[in-house]
């Protein structure tokens, strides 16, 4: 627990809170004020919008602790606000709201454009009210209502705010803490998860929620590739991340994955069987795993098949990597980024296993340019060929 | 939909900062306005042990010009820029952009830094400072050393930034007389991250072309000699002489295998060619 100081509706408040506790849970739970609504808790539907230091933030997103010595307005302090005041007028007579949860955030929102944007019109008011969702009204009563406070006001002549109602560069509620309170507290040893072993069995066959395509190739002959792909051990230590944590069996191989994504890390235990087919120089890794920290687990599949090249002297390397992932990993919902990664990750196992077959020792990576040049010339040298092709097509 | 227990730190200055960063060996994270951390706490995708405020830290404040360009610091905000509040050397382009990043809920809190830290192949900054040939200062207990945007981002969510490094300030060059700035995205919702995005900065009288195409689930593809795109010459005329076809192999190249993808992306940089045109 932190002591957390700030002022709430022009009150001084003084509460010890746990850092994680966003300013929303912060107003709601401590302090009754339970207009400010909770809706997606990750910044995109607006209902939890508040005042601080003057303008619109997320208070989902947007930690107590972070706000020390801040001013927040919350919806209840807008009662005597007088554009708020119009809007809600406004908002009654163009039936604006219907369950009214979005409604608090609205207003906020709202408030603010009408001081920002005196010349505002429709498409504006729609572009600056994008960040809060209603699932009721269908905007129309809401857009109408904000439009007809803004039009009020500028019949009165009532100029915009200035600055946008900030004075000083920075995100809003930032450097309000007196010097004397930010004294470091110890870091907090954070406890070892238990760790619950796999249960030893079968490895299941399962269908992948998603299967990137992935190939390299290496400047070695398939026979010697594919014995390669049978040295477990050998396998794992160029794969990027991976560690065995007992004796390899092909039946069973028990090990540890780490991946990153920017910030997100995760360590995946578990186990995997190995399948090989000689004859068609193909082979499949079935595994499972899972993260105790995120409580997610994973099932995960890589087939590959190795492909002559150059007449045998090189192998095409295949790979098909099929996963599932359940917990709280698998919100992620952005499989481009996870493309991205496995790319990389593959680029990187291809080079380890090339500089491992070849006995190199690893060397710096060159990433190259990107040069538009060589493209062009591709480009030029495809497009002649297709029109001589039609030539001597018509020809 | 909490975030996991974590301690917090406010340091009082950068060097304070850069030692419990250092300290920390990888266990803390950097937070400055919190809105792309902030989701990823709540969602429990990172459980860090400690985070370090920067949000108060006055040193990246700052917003001046100097030696032909515009010294930002990290913790300029998106509404600093969209307001004006920070001086402009882009002739309007950079406040353009940040007008249209997000809400402004969220632009009042999110900032540069953060957003160039956090690498996301769909934001903004990463695309349109890499097109305007914008520098970044990184610092550690051990030095500063400068790169450019597109060194900076090497993949996904992915960053140069090493252990125990912050990002200080961001450094735009003049936007000459002559340039012509084009920026397009395409989001399938106001506000919401990109699907596309193209920027380009294009300056016939000096027959040069700095294009960059976004939002490819990989870092931004950066051109900073495009005249191939153009037929080989920057000149008057380059929005008659823009190439789709160019342009869609050089998204083949870059691995986008998904024609309709590569059709997005080369009518939303076509968009931004002929807004810088107009
Ligand atoms: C609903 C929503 C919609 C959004 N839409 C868009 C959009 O359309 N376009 C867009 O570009 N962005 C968008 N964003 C992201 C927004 O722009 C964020 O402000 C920005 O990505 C992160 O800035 P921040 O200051 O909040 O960083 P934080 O969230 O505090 O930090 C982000 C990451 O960077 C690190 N970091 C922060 N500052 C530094 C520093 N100085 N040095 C080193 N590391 C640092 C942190 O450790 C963290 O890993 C959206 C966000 C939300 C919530
Ligand atoms: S709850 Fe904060 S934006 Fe949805
Ligand atoms: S009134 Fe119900 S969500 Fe807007």
């Amino acid at each position: 627990m932190t002591t957390i100081a700030l002022n709430v509706n022009k009150q001084a408040v003084e509460l010890s809170a746990e850092p994680r506790t966003c300013l929303a849970d912060f107003v709601r739970d401590k302090l009754d004020l339970t207009g400010t609504h909770l809706g997606c808790e990750h910044g995109v539907c607006g209902a939890c919008t508040v005042l601080l230091d003057g303008v619109p933030v997320r208070s989902c997103i947007t930690y107590a602790v972070a706000c020390e010595g801040a001013d927040i307005t919350t919806i209840e302090g807008l009662d005597e606000d007088e554009v708020t005041t119009e809007l809600r007028a406004a908002f009654t007579r163009e039936h604006a709201l219907q369950c009214g949860y979005c409604t608090p955030g609205m207003l906020v929102s709202a408030r603010d454009l009408v001081l920002r944007l005196p010349d505002a019109d429709e498409r504006r008011i729609r572009v600056g009210l994008s960040g809060n969702l209603c699932r009721c009204t269908g905007y129309v009563g809401i857009v109408r209502a904000v439009q007809s406070v803004i039009e009020a006001r500028r019949a009165r002549s009532i100029a915009p705010l200035t600055n946008g109602g900030r004075t000083g560069l920075g995100p809003a509620g930032s450097g309000r803490a007196a010097a004397d309170r930010s004294e470091p507290q110890p870091a907090r040893q954070s406890p070892v998860p238990a760790r619950e072993s796999i249960a030893p069995g079968s490895i299941a066959d399962f269908t992948p929620a998603t299967v990137l395509d992935q190939g390299f190739t290496l400047a070695h002959p398939p026979a010697k590739v594919f014995a390669m792909f049978d040295d477990v051990a050998g396998i794992a230590a160029c794969l990027p991340g991976v560690s065995l944590t007992s004796p390899p069996r092909p039946e069973r191989v028990e090990g540890l994955i780490r991946v990153r994504l920017g910030p997100i890390a995760a360590s995946f235990e578990g186990a995997a069987r190995v399948e090989r087919d000689p004859a068609t120089l193909s082979g499949r890794i079935v595994g499972i795993g899972t993260d105790q920290r995120s409580h997610s687990a994973t099932q995960g599949e890589i087939r590959y098949c190795l492909l002559p090249l150059e007449g045998g002297a090189a192998t095409a390397v295949e790979l098909s990597i099929g996963y599932t992932l359940t917990g709280t990993l698998a919100q992620v919902g952005r499989p481009g980024l996870v493309r991205d990664l496995a790319r990389r990750l593959v680029a990187d196992f291809a080079a380890n296993l090339d500089r491992h077959m070849s006995g190199v020792p690893s060397g710096p990576k060159t990433s190259a340019e990107l040069s538009v040049w060589s493209i062009v010339s591709d480009v030029l040298r495809a497009r002649i060929a297709r029109v001589l092709g039609r030539r001597s097509g018509a020809g | 939909m909490k975030p996991a227990p974590f301690a917090y730190e406010r340091p009082r200055d950068l060097d304070a900062a850069l030692s419990m960063l250092a300290a920390s060996n990888g266990s803390a994270k950097i937070i400055a306005g919190g809105q792309s951390l902030g989701p990823m706490l709540n969602l429990r995708l990172v459980q860090p042990e400690l985070i370090i405020d920067i949000s108060g830290l006055t040193e990246l404040k700052r917003a001046d010009v100097s030696g032909g360009e515009l010294v930002l610091g990290a913790l300029v905000t998106h509404a600093d820029i969209e307001d004006g509040r920070t001086a402009d050397v882009t002739r309007g382009a950079m406040r353009a952009v940040a007008a249209n990043i997000a809400y402004r809920a969220v632009r009042n809190r999110g900032t540069i830094g953060g957003s160039l830290s956090h690498a996301d192949p769909a934001a903004d900054w990463i695309s349109a400072l890499a097109a305007l040939g914008a520098r970044m200062t990184l610092r550690s207990c051990a030095g500063a050393r400068t790169m450019t945007i597109e060194a900076f981002v090497v993949g996904a969510l992915e960053s140069a930034l090493q252990a125990g490094e912050i990002v200080e300030s961001i450094h735009v060059p003049t936007r000459s007389a002559s340039a012509h700035w084009g920026y397009a995205k395409s989001c399938r919702k106001t506000g919401e991250f990109a699907h596309a995005i193209g920027a380009v900065l294009i300056d016939p009288a000096a027959a040069t072309a700095r294009v960059v195409i976004g939002a490819i689930d990989t870092a931004p593809i950066v051109l900073t000699d495009a005249a191939g795109l153009f037929g080989g010459r920057i000149a008057a005329d380059y929005k008659e002489r823009f190439d789709a076809g160019i342009a869609d192999a050089v998204l083949a190249k870059a691995g986008i295998d998904d024609v309709v993808q590569r059709h997005i992306h080369v009518g939303v940089l076509k968009r931004a060619v002929q807004e810088a045109a107009a």
